[in-house]
């Protein structure tokens, strides 16, 4: 459909681009704005002797321009220095961290756009009625909850106190003993599912739902919104009018002409939302010890691990570049009124 | 004038829409109480946080302690009113320092056009490449933990927003025929770009810039979660339930209330926003104004 060649090419350099400008003010921010990197660098147990080696390896004896050189080097030969912390390479760490937190955030997407979007149709269809203003409080409610508080909450209540829910970790380590699991790709529902492993499967189906609802909370809100908003554009059109006075059922002039409209561009502007989603995976991560990348770096932050820290934001800022170039084309060739 | 008619016409469907009256009454709640929070804190002392009740910790709510105390025997009440104040000038001063950064870079890009523009607004899309948030916690964890740190932080990510805002307006200014006069009777550039254009373009820079305080409150809290944000005891509602997390199980007043707190003051703004928001969309503008404004 609607996209061309050259608008693929131009996006893959813009792509390039943003991601040289993107390790830059991170060269900029950890190298120039602090009196000492290597101090930094080295963290706070660190021996006169290691600080002296921080000094070497980030060559700050050299001009600057030198630095900024093999900084991007080893930045794009995936060397991005060694965790104090766990004693790793950093981009081993976050590579192993990683499914985790892609696993967490699609089931979060999924109950926001299975949840969201009907209740955005039903706002616009009562438009104007009490349940109109609890969905938009509600949806409103959603961007505005700190969501590391609702993560405590929510696992007091259902899992300290009720005890529905395991509150910790991915997944119960006694039962992928005793049913012998094992990591395929690193993402438990997916590797139990082709093991056909249901015992790992249900438990760790069970040990997701509470953190991804709490992290769904933001972009249900958002698709409900979204939704509602585009409903009444539609549910106002000619097109959607003629129908009705054409005699088409309103149920099935609702959802099969006019939702149809409304679907691409709430899942367009839902991968917009991601940028937040993902931060707040790094939030709810450390309230259930999701052993995902948003734990790694908040442990790495409360434990000054400096290499830690800038490395895996860096990959996420990279991460979160990536996908939104993804979802742009997409927008482009599912919606032919997106001008290239 | 064209600015003071906007506001009127914003303010007019503001107060009819129900909603997000409530969301105006809770912000202006909210900055009341911040500027007022040293007088009217039942505990000073332990609202500042330098005290230590070794015979009152972790009294759950009663009448004397309506939000109970903390570890530290610190009547929670008191610490959250205070904190409103740290809230108000957390966002306060991270909205003012993103628009001083940011309003002249669009305005400067957006009249100059060009390559320079261009140049200029590739650097701020360059900041916006980072999640929310994340670009704040690398600058947070560079200089330290602190409330003026903290300010820095999150303004360095903030200012490209207005940058953006501020490039739009400015570009669709700038071929005004009373521009093209300005140019013609000879003024200098600073007193077109400062006197002519950027009056007539700030108002809704100015109304994004109020709504985001919200957002700012809650980009705060998080950075104290995760350890970047202002030093203990400072009362700031982020570090207040980020020091109740250790004892949740046995005190959950400690975390609850700041929360709640969070929660409904950036609500009051977010609401505000959302009616807003369908205002200063021309469409719905049009159909509200023909029905009367009701919604």
């Amino acid at each position: 459909m609607g996209v061309s060649r050259e608008y693929l090419i131009q996006r893959t350099l813009l792509l390039f681009a943003v991601v040289l400008g993107v390790v830059i003010i991170v060269f900029i921010i950890t190298r120039i704005i602090p009196a000492h990197p290597e101090l930094l660098w080295a963290g706070p147990h660190a021996t006169l002797k290691q600080i002296e080696e921080a000094r070497k390896e980030l060559m700050l004896d050299k001009p600057i321009y030198v630095q900024l050189y093999y900084y991007l080097i080893n930045f794009f030969k995936g060397n991005w220095g060694v965790s104090w912390r766990t004693h790793r390479p950093v981009f081993d760490d976050i590579i192993n961290y990683l499914p985790a937190t892609l696993e967490l955030v699609t089931v979060a997407f999924i109950i926001a756009i299975v949840v969201g979007i009907p209740l955005g149709v039903l706002a616009a269809i009562k438009r104007g009625s009490w349940i109109d203003a609890v969905i938009r409080v509600l949806s409103v409610t959603g961007a505005s909850v700190p969501v590391f508080w609702l993560a405590m909450i929510a696992q007091l209540i259902f899992s300290s106190k009720l005890g529905w829910l395991p509150g910790f970790k991915r997944v119960d380590e006694i039962v992928v003993l005793e049913t012998g699991f094992r990591k395929i790709t690193g993402f438990i529902l997916l590797d139990s599912l082709i093991e056909r492993n249901w015992a790992v499967f249900i438990d760790a189906l069970k040990h997701i739902i509470l953190p991804s609802l709490v992290l769904s909370v933001y972009p249900m809100g958002l698709s409900a919104r979204m939704t509602r908003a585009l409903m009444i554009e539609v549910l106002n059109e000619q097109h959607f009018r003629a129908s009705i006075a054409w005699g088409i059922p309103k149920r099935t002039a609702l959802f099969k002409y006019a939702l149809k409209n409304v679907i691409a561009p709430v899942i367009a502007s839902l991968g917009l939302s991601f940028g937040y989603t993902l931060v707040g995976a790094y939030l709810v991560e450390l309230i259930f010890n999701w052993p995902g990348l948003g734990y790694y770096t908040a442990m790495a932050l409360l434990s000054y691990d400096y290499p830690a820290i800038i490395g895996s934001i860096t990959f996420v800022a990279i991460f979160y570049t990536v996908i939104n170039m993804i979802v742009d084309i997409i927008h482009a060739a599912i919606d032919p009124r997106v001008k290239l | 004038m064209m600015v003071s008619s906007e506001v009127k016409l914003m303010m007019k469907l503001l107060i009819k829409n129900k909603v997000s009256f409530a969301g105006f009454i809770i912000v202006l709640t909210f900055i009341f109480v911040g500027i007022l929070a040293p007088f009217i804190t039942p505990y000073p002392a332990d609202a500042r946080g330098w005290v230590f009740h070794m015979n009152q910790r972790l009294l759950p709510p009663s009448w004397k302690h309506p939000f109970g105390t903390d570890e530290f025997g610190r009547d929670m009440l008191s610490r959250v009113i205070l904190g409103s104040r740290y809230s108000l000038i957390i966002s306060v001063s991270v909205i003012g320092l993103a628009l001083l950064i940011g309003v002249p870079i669009g305005l400067v890009a957006g009249y100059l056009g060009g390559k320079v523009g261009s140049a200029l607004m590739r650097i701020a899309d360059m900041f916006l490449a980072f999640p929310p948030l994340l670009l704040a916690v690398a600058m947070a964890a560079t200089l330290g933990r602190g409330l003026r740190n903290v300010i820095i932080s999150l303004a360095i990510s903030w200012w490209p927003w207005y940058t953006r805002l501020m490039y739009v307006q400015t570009n669709s200014i700038k071929t005004m025929p009373y521009i093209d006069a300005a140019k013609v009777l000879g003024l200098r550039t600073p007193t077109i770009l400062f006197k002519h254009i950027l009056p007539n373009a700030i108002t809704p820079v100015m109304v994004q810039a109020a709504l985001d305080m919200g957002s700012a409150i809650l980009e705060a809290a998080g950075l104290s979660f995760l350890g970047v944000g202002v030093k203990p005891p400072t009362p700031e509602w982020g570090l207040l339930v980020t020091e109740g997390w250790a004892s949740i199980n046995r005190a959950w007043w400690i975390s609850l209330f700041p929360g709640l707190a969070i929660l409904i003051t950036v609500l009051g703004f977010n609401l505000m926003a959302d009616g807003l928001r369908e205002i200063t969309d021309p469409r719905l503008r049009r159909l509200l104004i023909s029905r009367g404004g009701r919604i």
